[in-house]
């Protein structure tokens, strides 16, 4: 017999077989024991005509063995796919909270600083006229010391305007260098609007160290501002005046809204400001026994709240302090 | 500080865009907050539609009885028919007009339109249209003379562009045109013109009567005598400068004073001489409850903390506040007496503050304004009155005390370099600062007198030097030695109890920490809060959190848990309270969650915790426990609709037991033994009870206690319950066997029959 012709049949007839069953067929049909393969391999006489049976043999029974794995993994397949779930059903959720967009923006402000080397300090919210006004250099009249503009508690004792306070205890607590901020709740007699809150949030800096310069504080305000707003933002100083800093600066990024093309947030400018800094006033070094001929430092201080409504867009502060779920799910 | 670009340059030669100017201004100087234009637009050929005209016709409208039909020659040839609502005017008036196509101050586009029948060829203006002032009752009559078709630039100053400075509180020199001229010369290295105003002609040998009291109070007391002055309108110049810079034009005399101030920056104040009692100023402090009617109409109390301006009876003025209406300049006005003076800041602002009285005069005083400028601001109002109101100027006093010496400041030009990070040479520092003001003879700088208050140390040199130069200034980072930054270990547990709770279903809530009430009567008050929403620094999370809650089931949210971590004021009796920080959570469901939720927190911290009964105002009393930190519960009934639970964390008392590094207890080497006991107990007994006493029973090899079921009821009787507890029993040291387990399951059982009557239930 054509051992070769018999070969190329049952190959072509095993891979057209779509079922089983059908496979079956034709395993018997050219294997069984009845079939042409065995019966002329019971006859063979020679060992050339042997070789070649086997071999068709052989080929035969893999391309069985094949085409039987493949139905059956199509079948597996198929019995599968009958038991398949609604994929767009939800699924079961654990339940999970939010933090406060104010905590993520405090996290990520601390974790930059704490990236740089400086230390998180938590002072007092309520704090003595000397500490928050005194030993900062503001001066008698200065109208952040009017009752009008702070919460007293008594003559002698305030809820802090700004977070300084703790860079005043700091410094006296051990001697330079010093590298921390305090991020912490301020408190300002405003009445609720939508940018203001009497109580909201700061963020302070303060670098004391030996050769300290206003550029690392242009540098150190880049590198924050770069983080917290895109990496390609630019960063400028402008001149201002506060009492614990001379030079006193404001420092403004450029617009991330508009690219500096002029936008209704940046008011047309190209420019936001985001708050105020400056080199350490000597008075102030004075104030806590440090010499301002041996340390140079810089600070700067700004609100966490307007720092997350320009990034966030979100339009009115008083917002942040309704705890609307549907508005933390947001951040 | 609004700044018309035209009259700095009367000061300044500077021919830099406007916008560029404004933020070299905003860098160095203050912060333009706003450019604006006064007037017309100068772009596209605007200005050039604005002409003079000659009214050659003018009559009624026929089809209109208040409008008047004019024919109006602008230098064309013929004439233009314009259609005008004033009546101020006739034929042969000179007048401003604008031609079709003219864009107004405002923005409006004029198109040549149809009047009741009658086309309007453009439109004779008001000194309001063309912003020179706020008359708008008829149109700007101007002198005659000029040409018809002459442009009206030529004539009026017609527009410009004007700069709001945002100014800060140590830079009164800024309050004045002058001085931001001042600025704008050093900046650009341009030169500065000499302080306007000369002296005029002294036209009399008049006696000026002024004695001032307090000379602390009021350092310097210029006054100056004018006779034969008419009052009038100010010319188109004045009024343009005053509407740039803000100000209303009222009358040539006032509008001198207020001219003056915002050239220098020294407020003055005109009285009317003959409604001075004796014609005399006595500079005083007030006699309490005195009063006097200033300019505003209202009636002002005042005690001896004020000063006043007197005449021989009354207080005419509250001295750099306000003037009273008696002696106000009014039309029949010819004799004046001007006061230039100067006046301490912290008393200005006091009693300003006091009276709630505020005007342009006491903003500057209470900034601190050099007593020098007083002088030159008499000088510039003297000449002007003389030029635009006919005055003769009469008489003069100067009452002064030691006036303050320039300061002298030593500086070493390297300190300049080591604080700005920066290198200015020497030269250039000397010449900044000169461009300023100040004298250098080299190490030692003289201040000018206007920055006396600002500049008194070294280092508010090198922020002068600097100023100009902030752009330039490089970003670094400080070589930072001996330093490392972690948080501390409690900021890193809080962080943990604010991802813990996350974890649990919670969201953060930020609540304020001044509330309208608190739980504890001992709690800190706001003696004046502006609202009784803020007034009492809270000791309680608590009641914020289910103020936050009860706005949430407002809003129709549902599945609500809320955490926060704040502090808490604890009043100490010492000058400042204790600040706690506190976690506090409120929850919609039962106590279960809110333990569970404790519980889990505890297990993050590696805190075993015992709970015991508890009780708390805010919570349910028979489902309270109480942790050594705080509270948990279900909240009292009746605080918010349904079931609720919460708690309330002192966060140094957990943290303080949280153990700083565990120590390795072999859990794997030997397996556990697991058993189910059940026992029926007195429904009183607390299954923490049994617990405890089945470890002191057992020992350390009983490793886990816990309860899987609570069962009333069937075969266990009345007045019992079952407890089912899963127990494992665990040895690091061995395998134990199942005598080893049987004996540890004895013990157990016999130690809770003896102690509550607990029967183990077989199974």
């Amino acid at each position: 017999m054509d051992a070769e012709a018999l070969q190329r049949e049952a190959l072509s007839a095993i891979d057209a077989a779509s079922t089983a069953g059908e496979l079956d067929e034709l395993r018997i049909r050219y294997l069984g024991r009845r079939s042409d393969l065995k019966q002329a391999l019971r006859q063979v006489r020679d060992r050339e005509t042997g070789m070649a049976l086997n071999a068709a043999r052989e080929a035969i029974e893999q391309a069985v063995a094949e085409r039987q794995a493949r139905l059956e993994g199509a079948e597996l397949d198929r019995a599968l796919t009958e038991e398949s779930v609604d994929i767009t059903l939800p699924g079961e959720r654990l339940r999970r909270g939010r933090l406060h967009p104010i905590t993520q923006i405090r996290r990520e402000v601390e974790d930059i600083f704490v990236g740089l080397g400086y230390e998180v300090v938590d002072g007092n919210e309520v704090e003595t006229v000397e500490y928050i006004f005194d030993k900062l250099n503001m001066p008698e009249g200065h109208v952040t010391r009017s009752p009008l503009h702070t919460y007293y508690l008594n003559g002698d004792v305030v809820l802090r305007t700004e977070t300084s306070a703790s860079q005043v205890r700091t410094m006296e607590a051990k001697p330079p260098p010093v590298y921390m901020v305090s991020l912490g709740r301020v408190y300002r007699r405003d009445t609720p609007d939508p940018k203001r809150y009497p109580i909201f949030h700061q963020v302070e800096g303060l670098a004391v160290d030996k050769g300290i310069t206003l550029a690392d504080l242009k540098g150190t305000l880049q590198l924050l501002l770069r983080r917290l707003f895109g990496e390609e933002r630019e960063v400028r100083i402008r001149t201002s005046f506060f009492p614990f800093t001379e030079p006193s600066v404001e420092a403004d990024v450029s617009c991330f809204i508009c690219n500096q093309a002029g936008c209704r947030v940046c008011e047309y400018e190209g420019w936001i400001e985001v708050g105020g800094a400056g080199m350490v006033d000597p008075n102030v070094f004075e104030a806590v026994g440090y010499d301002p001929e041996e340390v140079s430092g810089f600070a700067f201080g700004w609100g966490l709240e307007r720092i997350f409504m320009l990034r966030h867009g979100l339009p009115d502060i008083r917002m942040l302090w309704q705890n609307d779920i549907r508005l933390l799910e947001q951040f | 500080m609004r700044v018309p670009l035209d009259w700095l340059r009367e000061y300044v030669q500077v021919d830099v865009p406007t916008a560029e100017l404004a933020e070299r201004l905003t860098i160095s100087t203050a912060n333009v907050q706003h450019i604006f234009r006064r007037g017309v637009v100068d772009e596209n050929g605007n200005a050039e539609l604005y002409l003079v005209g000659r009214v050659v016709e003018a009559g009624k409208h026929p089809n209109a009885d208040r409008l008047q039909l004019c024919r109006v020659d602008v230098g064309e040839g013929e004439l233009r028919q314009i259609v005008c609502g004033a009546w101020n005017f006739g034929e042969g008036a000179t007048v401003a007009v604008a031609l079709p196509g003219a864009v107004l101050p405002g923005g409006t586009k004029l198109e040549e339109a149809k009047l009741r029948g009658e086309v309007s060829r453009g439109m004779i203006l008001s000194e309001r249209e063309l912003e020179l002032g706020h008359d708008h009752t008829g149109i700007l009559v101007l002198e005659e003379g000029p040409e018809p078709g002459t442009p009206l630039s030529e004539i009026i100053p017609l527009g410009e562009d004007v700069l709001e400075l945002e100014t800060t509180p140590n830079r009164p020199d800024l309050l004045s045109v002058y001085g931001v001229a001042r600025e704008v010369a050093a900046l650009y290295g341009t030169e500065l013109a000499p302080t306007p105003g000369n002296d005029p002609p002294l036209a009399g040998d008049e006696q000026v009567d002024v004695r001032v009291e307090d000379l602390e109070r009021c350092p310097r007391y210029v006054g100056r005598t004018f006779s034969d002055l008419s009052i009038g309108p100010s010319p188109a110049w004045l009024k343009a400068r005053l509407v740039g810079a803000g100000m209303r034009p009222i009358s040539n005399v006032v509008d001198v004073t207020n001219y003056v101030m915002l050239a220098l920056g020294s407020p003055l104040h005109a009285f009317d001489r003959t409604k001075l009692a004796e014609g005399r100023i006595v500079v005083r402090r007030a006699r309490k409850g005195e009063e006097m009617t200033a300019l505003d109409g209202t009636v002002r109390r005042l005690d001896e903390s004020d000063l006043v301006i007197a005449d021989a009876e009354h207080p005419v003025a509250i001295a750099g506040v306000m003037g009273s209406l008696e002696s106000e300049v009014g039309e029949e006005t010819s004799e004046l007496l001007l006061e230039a003076a100067n006046f301490e800041p912290i008393g200005i602002l006091r009693t300003s503050e006091r009276l709630g009285l505020r005007s342009e005069a006491s903003t500057r005083w209470e900034k601190g304004i050099d007593p020098y400028l007083a002088e030159p601001a008499a000088r510039l109002a003297s000449e002007l009155f003389v030029e635009l109101a006919g005055a003769h100027w009469t008489g003069e006093t100067d009452v002064h005390g030691d006036l303050p010496e320039p300061a002298v400041v030593s500086l070493r030009p390297e300190r300049t370099d080591e604080v700005l990070g920066l290198e200015t040479p020497p030269e250039t520092q000397r010449e900044l600062l000169e461009r300023l003001g100040f004298d250098v003879s080299d190490a030692e700088v003289s201040v000018p007198t206007w920055r006396a208050r600002d500049v008194t140390r070294e280092i508010d040199l090198v922020e002068e030097i600097g100023r100009p130069r902030l752009d330039e200034v490089p970003f670094t980072l400080p070589a930072r030695r001996e330093m490392f930054g972690q948080l501390s270990m409690e900021q890193r547990l809080r962080r943990l109890v604010e991802d813990v709770m996350l974890g649990c279903g919670l969201y953060e809530a930020y609540t304020p920490s001044l509330v309208a009430e608190d739980p504890s009567p001992k709690a800190l008050r706001i003696p004046e809060p502006q609202s009784s929403e803020q007034a009492v620094l809270r000791t309680r999370l608590l009641p914020s959190l289910v103020e936050a809650a009860r706005h949430n089931v407002a809003a129709g949210n549902d599945g609500i848990a809320l955490f926060e971590i704040a502090r808490v004021y604890l009043p100490t009796g010492d000058k400042l309270p204790e600040e706690r920080w506190t976690l506090g959570a409120v929850l919609q469901s039962g106590f279960a969650r809110a333990k569970g939720v404790v519980e889990t927190l505890c297990a993050a911290l590696r805190l075993e915790p015992r709970f015991e009964r508890g009780e708390d105002p805010l919570l349910h009393p028979g489902k309270t426990a109480r942790l050594d930190a705080g509270p948990v519960g279900e909240l009292r009934p009746g605080l918010l609709e349904g079931e609720w639970s919460a708690f309330e964390l002192d966060l140094a008392t957990l943290f303080a037991e949280v153990p700083e590094r565990p120590e390795y207890e072999d859990v794997i080497t030997y397996p556990a033994v697991h058993q189910d006991l059940a026992f029926s107990v007195p429904e009183e007994v607390a299954a923490g009870d049994l617990v405890d006493t089945a470890r002191e029973a057992a020992g350390p090899e009983l490793r886990e206690m816990r309860v899987f079921d609570v069962y009333r009821g069937g075969q266990v009787g009345e007045g019992r319950k079952s407890l089912a507890f899963a127990v494992s029993f665990q040895s690091p040291e061995r395998t134990l066997s199942d005598d080893d387990a049987a004996a540890l399951r004895k013990k157990i059982v016999e130690a809770l029959a003896e102690r509550f009557g607990a029967e183990l239930r077989e199974s």
